[in-house]
């Protein structure tokens, strides 16, 4: 699978305004196993453009395809199926379920359509340091827990995408390296593209593509 | 391991709105157990009352005769043509059929069997006022058999008094294998004919023969050609309707309603519980508005977390069977519950009533059945199509 960003421009940017941006109406082809920085200051449109990669938002012109299938065309239903197999994401605001543990959010992913054992859940959070936090309601964890939560919980499905929006905001940095690893260790089983979209170039992401909104 | 409704269940919330879950639940129960008692009690009506009924394709059948007083005894008190007339043009009265009298003297022997004798009178009326029919009641100038219809009246009237007099008592099966010797005398002189009982009427009371033999042994036995009329039968849709009773008070006839009054108490118990039914069905209604009252509550509250569910794809198509899905057992329970009460309250009915019980079977109709059947699809239909309509507001 490969997506395809053709010349897309969201509805509240007018256009005059986007001749500096190297997404902002441009041609962009993502295939599996590239890597993608998106590098912008707040407010310039990283979200919205990890949404609108996600099918959340069709507030943009120009069009967004999976493959050849423009995705303003996709049903629901057909969305479910590429978040189950295709494309995962973690959002920047987490979209926790607040009231259920730690392990319970992320075996609700998992068990969508299972790449990893229930194991691989101690596992990974043993390697990011909330393996005590497994059993506690994710409304008793700090920010930087949840973002570790919301890393794990991505990683427990087959996919060809990975899409990360801020992820690491409220990490130090060595945790931000741990999470880094495991998340280019995941991907690179599964061959997976990343679209990774922060405030700034990150050091660990040097090397790597990078594009400004 | 399976992805399963259990999993999910926590984030659907169904708040503290639960005593109207247990309302809608109680509601559906008494709805369904409502219905299917009362469609039960119909049927158990319909047939008990079946045999006995003189109604015939939704008919009443009664019987009118002018009123004799003491300033008419005496005098001819048939119905002329224009009575006839004025009767047929009534809107209520949906036909009438006179009943012709023999004009000739008819004594009655049953041969050697029963030591019997006496006189008799005869009539005849059209074929569609006559509740039983069979094939055999014909009669052609020649034929020395004439069938008989006779009131089932007069069979238990004559079962009471027949011990007393040394006479056997009679069934109705064995009543049609006497022979019935007709004696008909006129002054045109006697003939003798076999009768035969061919069926029992229960709504004519009276001796009927067919009317070619009526007409032909009253011209031929009496020589009067001139048909008095003191009995006529009306077919109406009701015979309780008070217009048509205070038409025929006025024109000073009398009404015979006791026939009537046992399909009119048949037709009471099946209005009662077909209003029962109705008020069944209206439960049913109020329960499921009710639960769909409650599942848009429900579904209200838990809408972020099904939104979240569907963000992190789930399908909306499993999510609505799902959903849908774990109020099956509960109607399923409700419905057979249902069932089971009706089939002991109609065990109850046929152990306390009055009722033969081989009219009736020990199991429910089947109709009964297939309505709980339908109630179910019914109930899974609609619950499922309203939590496809809420979750697809949410998407």
């Amino acid at each position: 699978m490969q997506i395809n960003l053709q010349e897309i421009v969201p509805d509240y940017i007018d256009k005059k305004n986007i001749s500096g941006s190297q997404v902002w109406g441009k041609n962009i082809i993502i295939k599996k196993g590239e890597h993608l920085h998106i590098v912008a200051p707040s407010g310039t449109g990283k979200t919205s453009l990890i949404h609108f990669i996600y099918g959340l938002r069709k507030d943009y012109t120009g069009n967004i395809s999976y493959d050849a299938t423009d995705i303003k065309k996709l049903s629901t239903e057909s969305f479910s199926s590429f978040r189950q197999n295709k494309i995962s994401i973690i959002f920047q605001d987490l979209r926790l379920f607040e009231d259920q543990t730690t392990r319970e959010n992320i075996e609700i992913k998992r068990r969508l359509h299972p790449f990893h054992p229930p194991e691989m859940i101690d596992e990974m959070a043993g390697r990011l340091g909330i393996e005590t936090k497994l059993s506690q309601q994710v409304k008793t964890c700090s920010y930087g827990e949840k973002q570790r939560i919301a890393i794990i919980r991505s990683l427990m499905q087959p996919f060809e995408f990975l899409l990360l929006d801020e992820p690491y905001s409220h990490l130090d940095e060595v945790n931000r390296k741990k999470a880094m690893d495991l998340i280019y260790e995941e991907c690179g089983k599964r061959n997976a593209a990343m679209i990774f979209a922060d405030l700034k170039e990150l050091d660990f992401l040097k090397g790597e593509k990078v594009l400004t909104l | 391991m399976e992805l399963s409704y259990k999993n999910i269940e926590p984030l659907i919330i169904s708040g503290k709105n639960i005593f109207s879950k247990w309302l809608g639940y109680f509601g559906l129960g008494i709805g369904v157990l409502l219905l299917l008692f009362s469609m039960q009690m119909f049927i158990n009506i319909q047939q008990l009352l079946k045999e006995k009924s003189p109604r015939k394709s939704g008919y009443d059948f009664i019987s009118i005769s002018k009123n004799i007083t003491n300033e008419n005894m005496g005098k001819d008190n048939s119905f002329t043509n224009e009575d006839l007339n004025k009767l047929k043009t009534y809107p209520a009265i949906e036909g009438l059929s006179p009943l012709i009298s023999n004009q000739f003297r008819v004594r009655a022997t049953a041969g050697d069997v029963i030591p019997f004798s006496t006189d008799l009178f005869l009539e005849s009326i059209d074929k569609d006022f006559i509740d039983t029919v069979p094939p055999s009641f014909t009669w052609q100038p020649g034929q020395s058999v004439v069938p008989i219809i006779f009131s089932s009246d007069f069979l238990e009237m004559y079962n009471v008094f027949a011990p007393a007099q040394g006479l056997p008592q009679l069934s109705a099966k064995t009543i049609s294998s006497i022979n019935i010797i007709l004696e008909c005398s006129g002054p045109n002189g006697t003939l003798n004919f076999k009768g035969n009982i061919v069926a029992l009427s229960d709504r004519i009371n009276s001796l009927l023969v067919p009317k070619t033999f009526m007409n032909w042994s009253n011209l031929h036995l009496s020589g009067d050609t001139a048909t008095r009329v003191s009995r006529v039968y009306i077919k109406t849709k009701d015979a309780n309707d008070p217009q048509l009773i205070s038409f025929l008070d006025q024109q000073n006839y009398h009404l015979n309603k006791d026939k009537v009054k046992f399909s009119r108490v048949k037709s009471i118990l099946q209005n009662i519980v077909s209003a029962l039914g109705i008020f069944g069905i209206l439960v049913i209604v109020m329960a499921l508005v009710l639960f769909s009252f409650y599942l848009q509550l429900m579904i209200a509250k838990s809408k972020d977390n099904l939104r979240l569910l569907l963000t992190l794809g789930y399908s909306p198509r499993w999510l609505t069977n799902s959903v849908a899905k774990t109020w099956l057992p509960v109607y399923l329970f409700i419905i057979i519950g249902a069932l089971i009460i009706t089939q002991l309250l109609h065990l109850l009915f046929l152990q306390f009533s009055f009722v033969d019980k081989e009219d009736l079977s020990f199991l429910l109709h089947w109709s009964v059945w297939l309505i709980a059947i339908l109630l179910l699809a019914l109930t899974v239909f609609i619950n499922s199509g309203l939590v496809k309509k809420e979750l697809n507001n949410i998407i």
